[in-house]
Parts: C-alpha cells; structure tokens; sequence
C-alpha cells in the first residue's frame, strides 16, 4: 500500500478509459451481430439522425439497427448502469463488500412474481405484459417486507435488515421453485430463461419503460456518494458529524431498489454486474463512493452491452443467457480483482 | 461561548440502569473529566451527552437548548464527538477525513467551500498534521491517527467538545502531546470540554474539574485535588491505592497486593 489514496489524475484517466470503454461497448452493440455491418454507416446514420449528412444503409440495416440493436443497446446501457450503481451504494450504505442490489430480496421478489406471470396458473395472465409488471411488484413488494421485518433500518444496524433480507430472498425462492415445478415443462424453460436474465425482447418501449426509474435512481445514487463516504465511518460517529443516517439510508435504498427493480422487471436477473464492476473500479480509484459511484454507472453500462453482445452472437442464431455471460466473465474478473487487491494491501 | 447542563439524567438499557440520576454544568473554558472504574457509566453519560443516546429520564443543554431536540446537522455544530474507537476509513486522505468535520455546514449535496477548506486547512496546521494532510488515514500511526481524530472535531467549529477516553492505544508522550494540543485549544478558543479518562493522574493534571462515577451514579464532583483521594479511589476501584504529591502534581500510584503500603 502506498500510503496515499489514488491521485486526481489517475482517477481522471480511469474515467476517461471508462468513457472510451463505453464508446467502444456501443459501437460493438450496434455493429457487430450476424449482419456485418460496417461502423462508419452506422456513425453516419447516428450523425444523420440528429441532421448531419445523409445516411448510407440499406432499409434493411437501418431497421437492424434502429429497431433490433439500437433499443437492445440502450436498455443494455440503462441494465447495466442501474446494477452497477447500486451494487456500489450498497456497499456503501451497508459497509459490507459482499453487498448487491439483490441483497434486500429484490432477485427473490421479481422471480417469483415473474414465475406467476409465466407458469400463469390461473390462466389468466398475458405473459408478455404481465411478466414484467408481476416482475416489479414482486420485487418492491420483497424489498418493503425485508424493510419493515428488518426493523426499518434502525439503529439495531444493517446486519438485522441483511439478515431480514436473507430470510425473505429464501422464502420467495422456495415459493418461486414451488410454483415452477407447477408448470408445464415449456413454462418450466421460460422460467429458467427469464431468471437467467436477456435483453432479446427489448423494444424502444421497454426503454422508454425503465427510462425514467433508471434516470431518477442513479442521479439519487451518483447524488449520494458524498454521504456514502461520510458513512464509511460508521453509524455514530457518522451522526455525530451532523449526518442524518437513518433518512440518508431510506433515500439511497430507496433509489436502488426502485432502479434495480424496473430493470430487473424487463431484463430478468442478471447477476455479478453489480458486486464485480463497483470492485473494480474501486481498486483503480480508491474508495471514495463519489468516485466509484460515477464511473461504476458508466463502466457497469459498458460491461454490460459488451457481455449481451457476446451473449447473441456467440452461440448465433441462438441466444446464451446473459446472465452466464456475466457469470463467465465477471467470475474470472472478481478473482482476478481480489487477487490484485491482496498483492496492493501486501 | 457555551455551557453544557446535565439534568437528572438517567439512562436505562432494559432492567439495567447504566446512568443514575447524574446532574453537573460545564462552564465554557472549562475542562471536565469523568472518572470512574470500568462499567461505571462514563462512555455511556458522555454519549448521551454528545446526543448519540436517548435518555430515559433528565436532559442535556447546550445554552439552554436541548441537545436532544436537535437535529443532526444542528448538534453537529454545537458538540463534537472524539469517539473512544474511532474508524479510520481506508483509502480516505488525512485532509479528506478531516473535512469530514465540515460535513454540517457544506451539506452531502455540495462540495466543501472555500471557507471549509480553509479552517481544515488551520486544524491540519495546529495539530501538525500539514505535511499528513495526503496520507491514508488508514496507514497512520495510533498518536497521529488520535490527532486526526481531534483535528476532526476541532474542524466542526463546536465549542463543546465530547471526548471518550482520546488516549485509548497510545504510548504517554503521545497520551500527553494530544491532551497539550486540547487544553492550548481550551486556552485560545474557551472550549467546553466534557471528556472520559482511565488514567487518574493525566486526568488530574489536565482537568480543571472531575466527576467521579460510580455505577451510574456521581460519588464526587470537583476540583482534581478534591476528588483524587486515595481512600475514595479505593473505595470506588476496588483496590488500594496512593495519591502521591510529585513536584505539586497528584500521582495515583496502584498498591500491587503483597506489597505493603507505608
């Protein structure tokens, strides 16, 4: 260890490789897929668009892009933000580095309440549009048990609302595995699909859906990050510096699972962004949250765009579960941080 | 200038009643210590003093204000807390972890001010923490950690000063450096201090008062020469002990048992 936490330029840098990481991760999203499509059309249409010069693809390239892989890309982009934002906070609010945004129970909530949607016993539920409202309810609903079982996050500590959110994620689990062996065996593939987590029905509509969840939480996320370091001191002394713990908690868990929910609602459960990409960028900039917090959002969308890329075009014209693709990845690199992590602290 | 009021207070975990009754006033200029053993109370008075406790009964005030009425932010620059365990964040610079003491003024949307920078800046320079100010909190010795401890509270610009057992790990030239640079603040600034101590003779010599505690309850109340009497530390401590008189300066000095006292 150095002694001095990372320098304003190597944190300026680190951002700067985010950005270039994301323009890169949206040029992959837009170009690269079973149709070859060649980047300067495709940066011409995008200049086209907003007026500048004439676009030179074909009307089937252009419905390729603007219908199938620009949407798929911008929801990838608002995925993988929102997980990576609120991995980050957290950690932060809960001062614990296992933290994920599917810590309160949200994963739980939304699988089971998808799984309702899916298995449709009653018969009475369109799939496509149920699946993501049950989704979201299912997931605010787990949060706001976990919230009120674990004592409203007061002064009895985070550990009581973890551990509170580790009962309820259990018992909507058995519920959601109860329930799939209920269905049909095709019912039973959907299921498993959707909990794996996919971009593959993403639609300017599901953009427009989430847009506003994800624009709203990660601003009081990002928002946050300066309380979050305040509270890397712990809870009293954190109060004693004149924070207002218990409503700064409300607000941030709020914010991330409000966010985490309406993605998970259209993407399904997507695993890793949100504990791998907050590590990482936590070893390149240090530990400030108003640090880690920005460049996660940006980092988390391009991690994300460049993982559902592999996930449709490996296996083409069949799909991988973006969740594998995640795990596949994000598993490697988490050992890998770790391992740096530990070579810095010796 | 202010002064802290402590009124029947009572503070109660379950059956358990961990502050009894304790009554005192702190006038401003003014260094006062809690003593007493282990288990007495004094973490748990100076806590509820600083606001982080609720009391079951009585009150704390600061100029007549009621620190439990307060909010966060407001007792934050009224009173601040050096934390018997204070945690050192890893990865947070000495000068960042000291500008935490401006977090009530600038608020957790905004960025510090010019003048915050300013006054973090004066604290680093007074408890010689400067040429730290870039440094891992988390990589610093126990004596400068302590100092950035208190170079923390100093930057919130309280008059009252809370302090639990500020020494706690540290060698006694360091115990001493840190209680030098407290009381020059006491001097200069007419700081109201309310701090807890284990070691009797430290707290003697810089305290201009001493309440002893005694399972929750206040025993003496005084002047250090008035409450550092072998006999009632005796009594209180569950051992024997001697006050011995050092060049004008009172020593608590433990008997060890098979050694007789003269």
């Amino acid at each position: 260890m150095s002694g001095r936490p990372p320098s304003t330029r190597r944190v300026t840098g680190v951002a700067a490789l985010s950005v270039v990481a994301l323009v890169a991760a949206v040029v992959c999203g837009l170009a690269v897929g079973p149709t070859p499509i060649p980047v300067g059309r495709i940066v011409g249409a995008l200049f086209a668009g907003v007026g500048v010069g004439h676009s030179t693809l074909s009307p089937l390239a252009s419905t390729i892009i603007w219908q199938l892989r620009a949407p798929r890309m911008v929801l990838g982009l608002l995925v993988g933000a929102m997980l990576a934002v609120a991995g980050g906070t957290y950690q932060g609010v809960f001062r614990n580095p296992l933290a994920d945004p599917y810590l309160l129970g949200v994963a739980a909530g939304a699988g089971l309440g998808a799984t309702i949607a899916i298995v449709d016993v009653s018969g009475g539920l369109a799939t496509p549009t149920w699946t993501p409202v049950l989704a979201f309810l299912g997931a605010l609903v787990a949060v706001a048990v976990t919230w009120v079982v674990g004592g409203r996050g007061a002064r009895t500590g985070t550990a009581t609302l973890i551990l509170a959110g580790v009962a309820v994620a259990s018992l909507l689990t058995s519920a959601q595995t109860f329930l799939q062996q209920q269905g049909s065996p095709t019912s039973i593939a959907r299921v498993y699909i959707w909990l794996l987590g996919s971009l593959a029905s993403a639609s300017w509509g599901s953009v427009l859906l989430v847009l506003p969840y994800v624009a709203v939480c990660v601003t009081v996320c990002v928002a946050a990050g300066r309380a979050l370091d305040v509270m890397s001191v712990g809870e009293d002394e954190s109060r004693s510096l004149g924070l207002p713990v218990a409503r700064v908690r409300l607000i941030v868990i709020v914010a991330s699972s409000l966010g985490t929910a309406a993605v998970v609602s259209v993407a399904g459960l997507i695993g890793f962004v949100g504990i791998i990409v907050p590590h990482l960028v936590r070893l390149l900039v240090g530990t400030s949250y108003r640090r880690i917090l920005p460049i996660s959002v940006v980092v988390g969308a391009a991690f994300l765009v460049l993982c559902d890329t592999v996930a449709r075009t490996v296996l083409a014209p069949s799909e991988l579960p973006l969740g594998v693709v995640t795990a596949v990845v994000g598993a490697p690199a988490f050992v890998l941080v770790l391992s740096l992590r530990r070579r810095a602290i010796t | 200038m202010s002064t802290v009021e402590v009124s029947g207070l009572s503070v109660r975990a379950g059956a358990t009643t961990l502050v009894d009754d304790v009554s005192f006033n702190v006038e401003p200029g003014t260094w006062c210590t809690v003593i007493g053993p282990n288990g007495a109370g004094k973490t748990t008075l100076v806590e509820t003093v600083a606001g982080l406790r609720r009391a079951s009964a009585g009150t704390v005030a600061i100029d007549g204000e009621l620190v439990a009425a307060m909010s966060e932010r407001e007792r934050a620059t009224r009173i601040a807390l050096v934390p018997q365990h204070p945690v050192a964040p890893p990865g947070m610079s000495v000068e960042d972890y000291v500008g935490l003491g401006r977090t009530a003024y600038h608020g957790v949307l905004r960025a510090p001010s010019a003048a915050d920078r300013r006054i973090v800046a004066g604290v680093l320079e007074r408890l010689e923490l400067a040429p730290l100010a870039g440094r891992d909190v988390a990589t610093l010795s126990g004596g400068e950690r302590q100092r950035a401890v208190l170079a923390r509270a100093l930057a919130q610009s309280t008059r009252v000063v809370v302090l639990d057992e500020p020494t706690t790990g540290l060698d006694l030239r360091h115990q001493v450096t840190l209680l030098e640079l407290l009381r020059a603040e006491v001097a200069e600034c007419g700081l109201c201090v309310v701090a807890t101590l284990h070691d009797l003779t430290l707290a003697a010599q810089f305290a201009d008062r001493l309440v002893l505690l005694d399972r929750g309850r206040i025993v003496l109340d005084g002047a250090p020469r008035d409450v550092v009497r072998d006999e009632e530390l005796a009594r209180r401590y569950g051992m024997t002990l001697r006050v011995v008189d050092v060049d004008g300066t009172d020593v608590v000095v433990p008997v060890l048992s098979g050694v007789t006292a003269t």
